[in-house]
C-alpha cells in the first residue's frame, strides 16, 4: 500500500513536470550565452558528513547530461583539480568561472553546495534530509541560472497491514533502527536533481544535444 | 522503499522523456561505490569498458565523459598509454572537451617520453 502511493505520488510529480508553471524565471542571460558545455566542479559541504560531497558528485553528470549538454568528466575534473593543487571544493568555489572555463575550455560552470545532509532520529521515526544550492555560471562569469532545493524524507509509519497498535509501532521501530543504521541519502539526492534540472518550475532549459534530436 | 524511490525516479525522468539520449550502464552507482571504498575502482573500470564496448557495438555514440573517466581510471593505476588513447577517443567523441584532453594527452605524452628513456 505503501509502497503503491509513493509511486502514484511520484507519477504525480512526473506529470505535473510537464505542465509548464505560471512562476518562469528571466531565462534571458541563460539565452545569451547558450551554454554547450557545463563543467561540474567538485562540492562545497556544509553538513557534517564528509563523504557527501563525492557522493553528490556521483549523482550530477547523468540528469544534465540528458538534458543535452556536454558534461565533463567529474571524477577526471576532481583529479585534475587536485594535480593543480586544489583539494577544497570551497577553494575550487573561490575561484570565478572565467577562471575554470578557461583552464577546462567549458561554457559554463556548475557550482553545488550541500546545505544539509543528515537525520534526525526521535524516539521512533527518523527523517533523513537533503538541500542543495546550485548555480550555473558563464564563462564571462555572469550567472545564467540557479536554484535550492530541498528534499525531505520519513518512513511512513502509519502501517495499515498492522492487526494491532503494538504491531504498528514495532514496524516503526524496526525502519527507524534501520534508517538509522544506514540512512539512504543518494535517491533524496537523485529526486532533488530530478526536480531541480527537469521536473520543477525552474528547470535547466533544453541543451544542443537534446534539440537537435528532436524532428 | 529505496527500490520504489528509484524505480520512481525512472518513472519521473520518462515522464517528460521519452528515452534517454546515452547509456549510463551503472556508471553513477559504480563511481558512487568507488568513492564509497576505492578498492571498487576496479569494478568501476570493468563496468565502464563493458558498457563502452557494448555503445560502440551498438553504433551509438558513448555518453558524455565516460571515455575520459575510464581514461582516468587508467591514468591513477598508472597506465600511461591507455590513459592517452582513451582520452583521445573522448576528444574524438566530443569536440567539447578538446582543449582540456589536449592537454592532458600531451602531458601524458612528454611524461611517457621521459620514463622511456629511464627504462632503456
Amino acid at each position: 500500500m505503501k509502497r503503491r502511493l509513493a509511486l502514484m505520488s511520484l507519477s504525480l510529480l512526473a506529470l505535473t513536470g510537464c505542465v509548464t508553471q505560471p512562476t518562469k524565471k528571466d531565462m534571458s542571460a541563460f539565452t545569451a550565452a547558450a551554454p554547450r558545455s557545463i563543467l561540474v566542479v567538485p562540492i562545497v559541504n556544509k553538513s557534517l558528513d564528509v563523504d557527501a560531497p563525492n557522493y553528490v558528485l556521483s549523482t550530477l553528470p547523468i540528469p544534465i547530461a540528458e538534458k543535452g549538454y556536454y558534461v565533463f568528466p567529474v571524477n577526471t575534473t576532481k583529479v585534475v583539480l587536485e594535480q593543480e593543487g586544489f583539494y577544497e571544493g570551497e577553494r575550487i568555489h573561490e575561484q570565478p568561472a572565467s577562471t575554470l572555463a578557461r583552464l577546462f575550455g567549458s561554457d559554463a560552470v556548475l557550482y553545488v553546495t550541500i546545505n544539509r545532509w543528515d537525520a534526525q532520529f526521535a524516539l521512533i521515526t527518523t527523517t533523513v534530509t537533503v538541500d542543495f544550492s546550485y548555480r550555473l555560471v558563464s564563462k564571462n562569469d555572469v550567472e545564467i541560472w540557479q536554484e535550492r532545493k530541498q528534499m525531505r524524507y520519513q518512513p511512513d509509519n502509519s502501517n495499515n497491514n498492522a492487526a494491532s497498535p503494538m504491531g504498528a509501532l514495532l514496524a516503526a521501530v524496526i525502519s527507524a533502527a534501520i534508517t538509522r543504521a544506514a540512512p539512504n541519502y543518494m535517491p533524496l539526492a537523485r529526486q532533488a536533481n530530478q526536480q531541480v534540472f527537469i521536473l520543477g518550475p525552474n528547470p535547466l532549459p533544453d541543451g544542443p544535444y537534446k534539440t537537435a534530436e528532436k524532428p | 522503499m529505496i527500490r520504489t524511490i528509484a524505480l520512481a525516479g525512472c518513472l519521473a525522468l520518462t515522464g517528460c522523456a521519452s528515452k534517454g539520449l546515452y547509456q549510463w550502464g551503472g556508471y553513477e552507482e559504480q563511481l558512487y561505490s568507488a568513492y564509497k571504498d576505492p578498492t571498487k575502482v576496479e569494478t568501476l573500470r570493468l563496468k565502464l569498458e563493458t558498457l563502452l564496448q557494448e555503445t560502440q557495438q551498438a553504433g551509438r555514440r558513448v555518453a558524455p565523459g565516460l571515455y575520459a573517466e575510464l581514461g582516468t581510471v587508467y591514468l591513477q593505476a598508472g597506465n600511461r598509454p591507455q590513459a592517452i588513447r582513451y582520452y583521445e577517443l573522448e576528444r574524438r567523441t566530443w569536440p567539447e572537451s578538446t582543449l582540456l584532453m589536449t592537454a592532458m594527452i600531451q602531458n601524458l605524452e612528454r611524461l611517457e617520453k621521459g620514463t622511456q628513456g629511464d627504462k632503456q
